[in-house]
């Protein structure tokens, strides 16, 4: 009995690894690990790891020691929770709180100013645990990945030939919809991710997008790496037509969809740092379409025409610098 | 005066850009465009003190224009910077 106990005391851990960094749980034994976060189960590691996690979250049912330490309100609107969220920044850490209808419970996670460390305090309640419990890693991970040429991005990735195409837009815009166009007319077109997926600038010079534990609404977390092709901003319009952006254009189509929180210094210039690299190296365009399969074959013909360009001009530039 | 060091400077493509984030609930964030000249400044400005005339030697130096002229493209460059809050505004008023 007395043995039962202890074991159900010790926490347990886990390891997974999202868009090549790792990310480390440690929650109460009395959980199961493919419960609580199902979608993550792709990203487990299974072996012992030594490198060092860049984001760490604790989960535990002792309630916070304080209620009101929440500090200054920055926040009180987020596209998933709507009004049930906020987000505090105290003198030392940030709070994010949501308050989930389906099981009335208060969640609260603290994280560090870099969000390397965060304790999500658990609502003692079984119901729709990993729905909430998701979000909130995800806000963590979103964070600290921003100090490692990561971004979580706002987009629905279709993988086709190992490159991706990720398609941004403000919800609604019909991100998904123009995903499925392409599944449904673009042969070899794969769902990478239809919500967020992650998009790294690697030590080989190369922007890649990686599938994520979170997806939305629909059942897609692969852990799978492609190069990225090209961002693609969806607009809604009567006929279809596609333009390639350049400089301040493309910076200001890419940043809306890249998740840094505004309010901290170090990791928004961070993100910034990591768009402008990006910019460089993939193709930024904005698609005005239908809901067609014009719309979808349109794009893909298009980005590989500048592709064709893109690299003929390099080639060329390599000539002339022989010279 | 001084730039606000929570700015940088980026070049995309052949612009130069200033990203301020907004600090209010509602994002107000702005990107703000630079000409080759104004960008050129601010890399020499950013980090440290200076005065208007500070800037009207750099850009005479740079550009060989008669100093009325400098003068002006000056006084309009200042005021568009104070306008945009890109100034820190606790920096000595110089």
């Amino acid at each position: 009995m007395v043995n039962h106990i202890q074991q159900d005391t010790i926490p347990q851990k886990a390891t997974y690894k999202v868009a090549g960094l790792y990310l480390e749980l440690v929650f109460p034994a009395i959980l199961k690990r493919a419960e609580i976060l199902p979608s993550f189960e792709p990203f487990f590691i299974e072996y012992d790891v030594t490198e060092k996690s860049i984001c760490s979250i604790e989960l535990t049912f002792q309630a916070p020691l304080t209620q009101n330490d929440g500090g200054k309100l920055l926040s009180d609107l987020s596209v998933v929770w709507g009004e049930n969220f906020r987000f505090y920044e105290g003198e030392d850490y940030y709070t994010t709180t949501i308050w989930n209808e389906f099981d009335d419970g208060l969640w609260k996670m603290k994280s560090s100013k870099d969000f390397s460390h965060s304790v999500i305090y658990l609502v003692n309640n079984g119901f729709s645990i990993n729905n909430a419990l998701s979000w909130l890693v995800m806000v963590a991970f979103g964070q600290a990945c921003l100090l490692h040429h990561t971004i979580l991005i706002h987009a629905s990735v279709i993988a086709k030939s190992g490159e991706g195409y990720a398609f941004l837009g403000k919800s609604g815009t019909g991100k998904s919809t123009h995903s499925r166009l392409w599944l449904d007319h673009i042969q070899g077109a794969q769902l990478l991710n239809d919500d967020n997926p992650a998009v790294r600038l690697e030590n080989d010079g190369q922007v890649y997008i990686y599938g994520t534990p979170w997806s939305g609404k629909t059942s897609c977390y692969k852990n799978i790496k492609v190069r990225l092709q090209a961002f693609v901003r969806l607009k809604q319009s009567s006929y279809n037509h596609l333009a390639e952006q350049r400089g301040t254009a493309a910076f200001v189509c890419l940043l809306p969809s890249c998740t840094a929180i505004r309010w901290n210094n170090r990791l928004f210039t961070a993100m910034s740092n990591t768009v402008e690299a990006i910019l460089h190296r993939v193709i930024i365009t904005e698609l005005g379409c239908l809901p067609n399969r014009d719309a979808a074959l349109l794009c893909y013909h298009e980005i590989l025409k500048i592709d064709k360009q893109t690299v003929q001009n390099s080639g060329y530039q390599e000539v002339t610098g022989a010279n | 005066m001084k730039i606000r060091e929570d700015l940088v400077l980026r070049h995309v493509g052949d612009d130069h850009i200033i990203v301020d984030p907004g600090q209010d609930m509602v994002d107000m964030s702005k990107v703000f465009t630079l000409n080759d000249s104004a960008a050129w400044l601010w890399e020499q400005l950013a980090g440290q003190e200076f005065t208007r005339e500070t800037m009207v030697n750099l850009l005479i130096e740079r550009h060989d224009l008669p100093y009325k002229q400098a003068e002006e493209d000056i006084n309009k460059l200042v005021e568009v910077l104070e306008e945009n809050g890109l100034l820190d505004k606790l920096a000595n008023a110089g």
